[in-house]
This record gives C-alpha cells, structure tokens and sequence, in this order.
C-alpha cells in the first residue's frame, strides 16, 4: 500500500514536472504573442500618428499658404490697352474682348475636319452672315488650313454657330479694339493694326501711354467732347452733301486755350472695319478717306484771310481811320498784277465796307500799305509758315512763299497773300489764328488733350487786346448785313469771314474748282468758340442756288452747327444781347459780295 | 501620483502654450478662410466688371450718335431748339408766373407764338389756375366740357413737365 502510495506519489512528481514545464512553455508563447501584438499596435499607433501629423501639416500648411497670386485679380481688371475718352468721359475707344470666328481643320484629328460639306456649312453660316460670300467661305472651308473665318463676333451668333455642331469652328475670345461711335472721330482717334500699334491719330500718339501697364489703367483724356464733334459731323455731311462737294473740314476751337473740341473730316472712315480703300484710293487722283483734311491739306483759303490782314494793318498803325475810303471801281494794277473784285461795289469802300463785301482791291491796298515785313512778322507768329500745332501726326506741312534772298516776299507776293492767295495753310492754321484774333490777340497752339481749368498755356501775343475788339466788331457786321449772313445764328452773336479760293496746284489756278471756307466766332460780345467749314470743290447747283461761294455753301453749315453745339458748350443764346458795335455802326452800308 | 507644486506649473504652462497655439491656429485658418471669399468676391467683381463693359458697350454702341440722328431723322424729327425757347434766368421764369393786372392788355405771347406753341398754350390757358405760373395764359379762355378738359390736362401736364425739365437745364448753364 506503502509502496503503491510511494509509486503514486513518485508518478505525481513526475507528472507535476512536465506540467510545470508546459506551463512554462504556455507562458512564454503568451508573453512572445503579447509583446508581438505590442509592437505590432505600436506601428499602427505610429502610422495613425504620422497620418495624423501628415493631415495636421496638411490642414496648417493650407491654413497658412496663400493661395492666390499677389496683384492676380488687379492685372484681371487692368485693360490690354487703355481707354480713350472724350472731355466728358465718353468712351470714344475701348479695349473689349470679343469672340471670334477660327476655323481649325485638326479639331477633329485625322480625316475631314468637317462633320457636314464645305458648302454646306458655308450656307449656313452665310444663314447668320448674311454679309459673307458662300464661295468665298466654301473656298477656306474646303482648303484645310487654319486661320480666322471672322472677327468680333456677337455673343449670340457664336451660339447660333455652336449649334451648328462643327468642332472645327472655335470661338477664341480675343481683345479687340473698339469704336463704340463707329466713323465718328475716326480722324482723331485713328485705329489699331493686327499687330497692336496705333495708327494715324491719337492712338498712334498715345501709343506708349496705351500699352505700358504702369499707365494704361488710367483712360487718356481727350479735349474733344462727342456731342460737339456728332453735331459737326451731322452738319458737316449735310453740307457736303448739298453741295455735292468732293471733300469737307470743319474745326470747334476754344478760343482761349487752344483746345480742339471738334475736328472732322469728310469723308472718313469706320475704325472697327477698316477697308484697304480707306487707307489708299485705287485712284491717285483721289484721297484716300484715312485722309485728314482739316490738319493736313494745305488750301489757298482766300478771303477768309482779309480779316488777318486788316488786324494786322490796325495793330501796325496802318489802319488809323476806319472812315478812309479806298478806291474800289476800277481793277487795281499793282507791281505787274491785275487785282479784280466778284463785282462792282462803286467808287469807293472803308475798310469795313471793303470787309462785308469782300473786296480784294481794298484789301491789296492795304496789303501794299502793310508791306512784307510786317505781313510776313505777322504769319509767322500765327504759325503760317510751319505745319500746324497739334498731337497728331497727320499735319500738312504749309506752301510758304520763298521770298528773296533774305526771306523776304516781294511786292506782289505780299499783295496776292493780303486777300489770302498765294500761300497755303490748313483749316487748322486758320483755327488757332481766328482764336488769337478774337481772344485778345493771343495765338496759342491747338491741342486735343484735355486742359484743366487755369492751365492754358501762356501762348504769344500777335495783336494788341484792342484790335482784338475791333475785329470781333467787324466780323460781327460781316455776318450781320455781309456775306456771312446765312451763318447768322440768332441770338448766338455769330462773327465770322467768308473765302471762296479756286484751287490751286503744280499746274496753276483751276477756275473750276473752288474751295469754300467759312472761318467763325461766337459770342462776339466774349469770344468763347471758333468754328471753321470748310468745303473741298463744291458744286453749283438747285440746293445752293447756283452758287458755289462760301455764302452759299459753307456759311450755312455754321449757322445750323451753332446752335446745335453753343448750349451744350454753354453759350446761351439770347437775342437782347449782342457785341456793341454802334460807333462803327454808321460807317456799314449793305451789300452782297464774296 | 505625486503632484508636486513645480509640476502643477509646468503642466499649467504648457496647457497655456497649448491653448494658445490652438488659438492662434484657428485664427489664422480664420483669417485664410476669409482671405479667400474675398478673393472669390474679387474674381465675382472682375466678371461682373467684365459684363458691365459687354453691356455699356453694347448700349454706347445702339446709342451711338449715328444711330440717334437716324432714329431722329426717321421718327422724331426734333432740331435744336430756337432763342426764344431758352430762358436766361430764373427771373424770367418767374415773370410766366406773374399775375396780369386789372387792365392789362391780351397777353400777346400766345398770339406771336408758332402754331404748335400757340395750340399748346391755348390748352395751357384752359387749365391754368390764377396761382399757376401759367395764369398769364389764361385770362379771357372759355370753358370746356369736362371730358375735353381731362385729356387737355393731360396734355398739359406732360408739356409742363417738359417745360420745366428744359428751363431746369438752361437756367442751370450760364455763360
């Protein structure tokens, strides 16, 4: 029993031995799955926290970034080119962008570019263009290369040719320059060619201001104000048309600081849709409508520069007795020259009777009288003998009698240029020297950039403040009782001149061509505008009554511009008013001439 | 666990620094935050200045002078208006509105007018009121029917309205 219990318990020892080395074992595979599940929890611990991290730095780095380019939306609202506006902020050109029409024929890849015909396609588009040619656009189609079918295309048109369906035809939204007036101002503003570059007026000037964006965020500001230069335009047109004339000029000049406040000149040019004929006429013989007529044609203006030459006579003493009566019956014969008058005005003429009719053999006398020098002293402060005064690069350069050795002109040159014959300026020229007759004799240089009050330039002075106010008094009875009667406003107190000259070229005089001007001011009693017509050979018919003088033909056109421009510029017009003229009053008699 | 005073502070500080740069944090993302709706708004301001050229453009251009001289030669027909439908200063203006003596004469401004002044003011007259400015018109009218008399009022009071939007701009401007 002993012995069984021994074996028993000897047998349990053995047993409780191996259980011990199990249980050993056990423990160790626990403690290794243990620290294996540890580290393996440690690594995702660590990979949730390096993503953790990640996003923090993810979160704070687009917490703190700046995402948006500094100055990114200011370059978004700064123009490709500058504006141009009026005096009065009216956009005359403006940088817009537009749609155009591109055929690009690789669209599609390989094979036809083009999911329907050419020609059909071309019909359909001649559908939303009726101004297109089929063939024409049938021909671009079918020739496979790339290139525009048309600029500047309306919003609705480039759906209407999306819903076509054509992937080939793209609309690539393009800056363009924009005319919103069209043809109005063309010549002072000029236009922009394919490359950018301004040409012919104003944007060719401002060209550098337009373009740099240091500067072309701000508009350039021109002295014209588009109301004045429409009313011009209108009137000028009528004119021309009336009188079936080849050409026109017309000038609105502030008298007192040389701003132009209009400027045309017909015919003109649409800026948006330039021809090749606008910039060059098949016929040489004929001008091109790009052509500034108004500050670089040079014309023998004729008579409307008597009044010049009376000026000129009273500020130099001359001219001491406006009661003086010079000859006026008979054809002067002067150093070698016949000088004739449109008609007979009787025995004699003062000064401001030979005015009112226009007498060249009054006015040769006095030239006479006047001599060269003082003649020529006084065309040349008025720039005659230099192209006229203005930004724009289109100014014609005047035909300036050469004189003698030293400059100066003879006898006969100098009695021709007192009636205004002989040597050729632009209407231009005569602008500024009708602006220093009625301001107070001082001759300041046309510009078309706006002037803020108080910053005229000082100009130089031509006559003295007192021949200044006579004049405006004798333009003033011209228009009253003389040939510039058509142009007499009422109540806007209009002076002004009247010059009918025959063309003159390389091959002399044409007696059947003439150029009719009409040079203006108003109000006389304070001079605040000038304006000049002219007309370039207009013709004699119903409309002007068989007249092709300047009484007829131009003189009209002032007085219907008039009193279109004189309220908006702020000229009232009043008819109790006018410039007090009552102590030359009884030297006028009435009369027609030209 | 021992907290010992020193510890207590250190841990106090750097709750502190924490706080605050959570603080900071929040703010700057604040900051980026608005940031970009301004940058959204000023991307919504350059289109809508983008829409605002298309439709200035667009009405510069159908307003255009050429277009308005067509639609006045066409359809309206107006010319610029003559000296004597401009007054020159608010002293005369008044003087319409003056009443007429006992025995003054017939006002002659209705007889010397154009045809289309003179119908237009003789409807005036028939309307006019002694307190009106136009009671100088009229002295000596009948009256009408009152059916007759409303459309005239009506006429009048758009003549009036442009009557004195037009004195209202040249008495506004001098020379």
């Amino acid at each position: 029993m002993n012995t069984l219990a021994a074996g028993m318990v000897d047998k349990g020892v053995i047993l409780q031995g191996q259980g011990a080395e199990k249980a050993r074992v056990l423990k160790n595979v626990r403690a290794l799955a243990l620290a294996q599940a540890r580290f393996r929890a440690l690594w995702v611990l660590v990979g949730f926290a390096m993503l953790l991290l990640l996003a923090l730095l993810r979160i704070a780095h687009l917490g703190l970034s700046d995402p948006g380019r500094p100055g990114g939306e200011g370059m978004a609202g700064l123009p490709d080119r500058g504006d141009i506006l009026d005096r009065n902020g009216v956009p005359l050109a403006r940088a817009f962008p537009a749609y155009a029409l591109w055929f690009n024929p690789r669209a599609m890849g390989e094979g036809s570019p083009l999911v329907r015909s050419p020609a059909d396609l071309a019909a359909a588009l001649v559908k939303i263009f009726p101004d297109e040619d089929v063939e024409e656009l049938t021909r671009r189609l079918a020739s496979g290369k790339a290139g525009y079918l048309r600029r500047r295309i309306l919003p609705e048109d480039a759906n209407r040719i999306h819903a076509l369906g054509e992937p080939a035809l793209e609309f690539p939204r393009e800056a363009e320059r924009y005319y919103p007036q069209g043809t109005m101002a063309a010549h002072i503003l000029g236009y922009v060619d394919s490359k950018g570059m301004g040409q012919v007026g104003m944007e060719a000037v401002f060209q550098k201001q337009l373009t740099d964006p240091a500067t072309r965020g701000a508009p350039a500001v021109l002295s014209i104000d588009a109301r004045v230069q429409g009313a011009l335009e209108d009137e000028l047109m009528w004119g021309m048309t009336r009188a079936q004339a080849k050409g026109a000029a017309g000038i609105v000049m502030d008298v007192d600081t040389g701003e132009v406040m209009a400027l045309a000149s017909l015919p003109s040019f649409n800026p948006n849709a330039l021809r090749p004929q606008d910039i060059s006429d098949s016929d040489p013989s004929k001008q091109a409508n790009i052509f500034n007529r108004a500050t670089n044609q040079t014309y023998e203006l004729g008579s409307v520069m008597k009044p010049i030459t009376v000026a000129s006579a009273i500020d130099a003493g001359i001219i001491t007795n406006l009661a003086r009566r010079y000859p006026s019956d008979h054809p002067l014969e002067i150093a070698g020259i016949t000088v004739h008058d449109h008609e007979n005005y009787g025995a004699s003429l003062n000064i401001i009777e030979a005015l009112i009719h226009s007498s060249n053999i009054v006015l040769a006398q006095v030239g006479d009288q006047l001599g060269a020098q003082k003649m020529q002293t006084t065309l040349k402060a008025l720039g005659f003998n230099e192209r006229p005064y203005i930004e724009l690069p289109a100014r014609g350069r005047p035909i300036w009698p050469r004189g003698d050795k030293n400059g100066v002109w003879s006898r006969v040159t100098t009695v021709t240029a007192s009636y205004g014959h002989g040597f050729s300026i632009t209407p231009l020229h005569l602008a500024s020297a009708y602006s220093a007759m009625v301001n107070g004799g001082i001759w300041r240089p046309a510009t078309l950039q706006k002037i803020a009050p108080g910053q005229a330039p000082a100009g130089r002075r031509v006559w003295q403040a007192s021949t200044s106010a006579r004049m405006r008094q004798l333009l003033r009875s011209i228009v009253d009782v003389g040939t510039g009667r058509s142009a007499n406003a009422v109540g806007y107190r209009v002076g002004g001149k009247t010059g009918t000259a025959e063309v003159a070229d390389a091959q002399g005089y044409h007696h059947d061509r003439v150029v009719a001007t009409f040079a203006s001011a108003f109000p006389m009693d304070r001079p605040r505008y000038v304006v000049i017509a002219t007309l370039d050979q207009p013709k004699a018919n119903a409309a002007t009554s068989f007249q092709r003088t300047a009484a007829w033909n131009a003189a009209p056109i002032v007085g219907r511009v008039i009193p279109r421009i004189g309220p908006l510029l702020g000229v009232m017009p009043d008819a109790t008013r006018d410039i007090d003229i009552s102590d030359i009053a009884p030297l006028i008699a009435n009369g027609d001439g030209e | 666990m021992n907290l010992t005073r020193d510890r207590m502070h250190t841990i106090g500080w750097g709750m502190s620094l924490v706080i605050c740069l959570a603080l900071t944090l929040a703010l700057t993302f604040r900051v980026n935050a608005v940031k970009s709706q301004v940058r959204l708004a000023e991307r919504q301001i350059a289109q809508l200045k983008q829409e605002k050229l298309f439709l200035e453009t667009e009405f510069e251009t159908r307003a255009s002078q050429q277009q308005l001289k067509a639609f006045n030669d066409v359809d309206f027909g107006y010319s610029a208006p003559t000296v004597g439908q401009y007054l020159e200063s608010e002293r005369q203006l008044a003087a319409l509105g003056k009443p007429r003596s006992p025995d003054a004469p017939d006002p002659i401004r209705v007889a010397s007018a154009d045809a289309v002044n003179a119908s237009v003011r003789t409807m005036m007259a028939v309307e006019a009121k002694p307190s009106s400015p136009f009671a100088v018109l009229g002295m000596g009218a009948k009256p009408e029917p009152a059916a007759k008399k409303a459309k005239k009022s009506e006429d009048i009071s758009e003549h009036l309205a442009r009557f004195s939007g037009r004195t209202g701009q040249n008495t506004g401007h001098r020379e």
